[in-house]
């Protein structure tokens, strides 16, 4: 009887309330203290990189060279965890009492909040041309942080097996590509690529990597602005081209069941495989690599060309950047700090230690690692990513549909068809 | 209770001065109204934490999540949508594989409560070695299911040591994690395997309980291992198998998460998607926490009527008895 009077009630409760309340978090959540009142001669500086080991000498720089423009100004870092950063800074923003200078996500996180960030244009113009990665942090054509470091996803190969086999410089069209991997396979008995596509991953670097040489200029630049052509017969292409390596057996044996984070790596870093598509910063790059197979062994190359007319380019966007608040009460301190965080010399500390690849297009690679200035002579002409352009779902959806086009329960048709479905929907 | 203590004290005084008239009586009446007002909400008083409890930790927080698969994500954050969201759910072929993926776990658990009762039995018959097995079989319970899902993660790798042992003996590789077909059965294979252990710890102390006379009558007439496992042992142990049966079957729907996220991350092709998981993914990776309390009121749903159906089982197996 109890039981059903109790059952009764949340019943009703549970239909009185349906439909009020919201499921994420409501805009006005209580603001963070720390930051409140910060007077002009102290700048607040959040983000989740200053605590750790390897920003040691670049946070050093960057408040040694702010210190010569602003003397009485003092800075203070606060390092705040990953997981719960977005959380936090957006609760500080509503009530706008957050810190002066912020770091970001390049993309949706900063745009998503550039109505409280400062327009930087006028106190960065000096830097845009020495600088890569603006698009990410820019919206409705003002620039509102300025990058520090920069993520793409070159393809990586193994100069050792490429010598072992004879090959002397990497392909530069699909068939003399698939034709190296031939020759590969019987030299070193190498796979041609190490996929790791248990988490379904696989295929946004895939279409990433490869294609700028499949897609033609004009559709490369209409896919970035959200004019996705499924019909076309190139970005099927690109798909027929991922079926293929699981039908020619051009990848690593298992690639449904070897996880991209972070199991396909050690299948490069072991010579398993002649080439990965791999990330510039972070993890799974050139300084990964370089630590098992050597340094001076590791190379890039540009997408194997497929289309006429295709224009091979490095694919990569803003990785994170520094923006400064709406509120802060110097602007000019505020953005000569974000400057300061981005000088050449602050950026070649942070690239070299935290494994990098920055924004700046003027650092020199380091001596131990020759790559970094072969991804840095790319980043001019490059372009930002394909996969990055389109919505998390379509992108899981992808994920899910490249397995079955490697295991063969699905066509390349199909899995088209699908994802045009999706990111049309979305 | 305490009015039994208190009424003796009370009377005698009371009964002392009762020539005292009509003020006394009064009071002594109010006394008594009052104490039977806090007789009364005594009762509740002493609920009241278990109840407010129950109301703000359990009720309350289940009423918000059905509440928010009421409204909608992203744009519509905050206002209403009606069944928006359940309907996407049904139109959702990864929920449909999820849900599906529970209906095969229900085929699975007579596998599942077998292998222990089997194991048991043996044990139980003093196979030779039992002391050692019974406590190899029980370690794996001990371990999280992260460990476990990583340690075979190892194994079942493509180029793992089980694919070795399966070519030195002439068979084919298998993409145990790579192939939809495989991969769900080898999730719940390792499922068994890690906590089959408790299991056979219940069997076990169900056959401290079986009357040894019935196996050495069954023994004289001349039954068969088969037989005597059929006929004496399993019916003896009736209510140990409900038993075992329900709490299976509330650890592979409610506990395999873990072994989901290291071993499969729902895949190959979302194949091995469960309810949970699809939750976890809709509101962690995709954005869309009022998607994902539509689907967590499904599967509360589900569990509410597969654990009534199991309370009913378990209440006529203790009236049998």
């Amino acid at each position: 009887m109890k039981q059903r009077i109790l059952w009764s009630a949340v019943t009703v409760l549970a239909i009185t309330v349906a439909g009020c309340g919201s499921a994420s978090q409501p805009a006005s959540a209580p603001a963070e203290s720390g930051a409140a009142a910060a007077p002009a001669t102290k700048l607040v500086v959040w983000d989740w990189k200053s605590g750790e080991p390897y920003a040691k000498t670049y946070i050093e720089k960057a408040k040694a060279d702010f210190a010569k423009k602003h003397p009485n100004v003092t800075v203070e870092f606060v390092p705040q965890p990953f997981e719960q950063y977005y959380t936090l800074l957006g609760a500080a923003m509503q009530t706008k009492t957050g810190p002066d200078v912020m770091l970001f996500n390049g993309g949706g996180q900063i745009r998503d909040r550039a109505d409280s960030l400062l327009p930087l244009d006028e106190y960065i113009a000096e830097d845009k041309s020495r600088l890569a990665g603006w698009d990410a942090f820019a919206k409705d054509g003002k620039t509102y942080g300025a990058p520090v470091t920069l993520q793409g996803h070159p393809i990586y190969y193994n100069k050792a097996l490429y010598e072992k086999a004879g090959i002397t410089a990497p392909a530069t069209t699909w068939p003399e590509f698939l034709a190296n991997c031939d020759k590969l396979k019987k030299a070193t008995g190498a796979a041609c690529f190490a996929l790791g596509n248990k988490e379904g991953i696989g295929p946004q670097f895939w279409l990433s990597g490869l294609g700028s040489g499949v897609l033609t200029p004009a559709e490369y630049d209409d896919w970035i602005a959200g004019k996705r052509d499924w019909k076309s017969p190139h970005v099927k292409k690109i798909f027929e081209m991922f079926k293929e390596t699981g039908d020619k057996k051009l990848n690593n044996e298992g690639a449904n069941s070897t996880a991209m984070f972070t199991d396909i790596f050690s299948v490069f870093n072991t010579g398993k495989a002649a080439h990965i598509i791999g990330l510039m910063s972070d993890i799974g790059h050139w300084k990964d690599f370089g630590e098992f197979i050597g340094p001076d062994k590791v190379g890039i190359m540009l997408a194997p060309v497929v289309t006429e007319g295709a224009t091979p380019s490095l694919p990569y966007d803003g990785g994170i950047g520094y923006a400064a608040a709406k509120w802060t009460k110097d602007p000019k301190a505020a953005a000569d700090l974000i400057r300061s965080l981005t000088t050449t010399d602050a950026l070649s500390s942070f690239s070299a230690e935290a494994g990098a690849i920055a924004s700046d297009t003027t650092i020199s690679a380091p001596q131990d690692a020759p790559v970094v200035g072969e991804i840095v002579a790319q980043l001019k002409a490059g372009k930002p990513a394909l996969h990055v352009a389109m919505d998390s779902k379509t992108i899981d959806l992808m994920g899910r549909l490249s397995q079955k086009l490697l295991s063969g329960s699905a066509t390349v048709d199909e899995a088209v068809e699908e994802l045009a479905a999706s990111d049309q929907e979305n | 209770m305490p009015t039994k203590n208190t009424s003796p004290a009370v009377r005698p005084t009371e009964s002392g001065r009762a020539a005292g008239g009509g003020p006394r009586e009064k009071s002594r009446h109010g006394a008594a109204r009052r104490r039977g007002r806090s007789e009364r909400f005594a009762p509740y008083v002493l609920v009241a934490p278990a109840v407010l409890i129950i109301l703000a930790l359990r009720l309350y927080p289940l009423a918000l999540g059905v509440n928010f698969s009421f409204t909608g994500d992203g744009d519509a954050n905050g206002t209403a949508v009606g069944l928006a969201n359940y309907l996407e759910l049904l139109d959702d072929p990864l929920f449909q594989t999820a849900l599906a993926n529970v209906g095969l776990l229900v085929l699975l658990l007579p596998v599942a409560v077998a292998i222990p009762g089997l194991l048991a039995t043996f044990i139980f018959l003093k196979v030779p070695g039992h002391r050692i097995f019974r406590s190899v079989y029980f370690f794996p319970a001990v371990l999280s299911p992260v460990i476990v899902g990583a340690i075979f993660n190892l194994m079942l790798a493509f180029d793992g040591p089980l694919n070795e042992l399966l070519g030195t003996i002439g068979l084919g590789p298998v993409d145990w994690l790579g192939d939809p077909g495989v991969a769900k059965f080898a999730v719940v294979g390792v499922q068994i395997w890690a906590t089959f252990g408790m299991a056979l710890v219940v069997f076990l102390a169900g056959f401290a309980t079986l009357d040894a006379s019935l196996l050495d009558a069954a023994r004289v007439d001349g039954a068969s291992l088969r037989q005597s496992i059929w006929h004496v042992i399993i019916p003896s142990l009736s209510q140990t198998i409900q038993f075992v049966f329900v709490t299976t079957m509330i650890g592979m729907l409610t506990s395999m998460f873990g072994l989901l996220f290291v071993m499969t991350s729902g895949g190959p092709e979302g194949s091995t998607y469960l309810p949970e998981y699809y939750i976890w993914i809709q509101q962690g990776q995709m954005n869309r926490p009022a998607l994902a309390s539509a689907a967590s009121t499904v599967l509360f749903l589900i569990m509410l009527v597969v654990g009534l159906l199991q309370i009913s089982v378990l209440r006529r197996a203790g009236r049998e008895d």
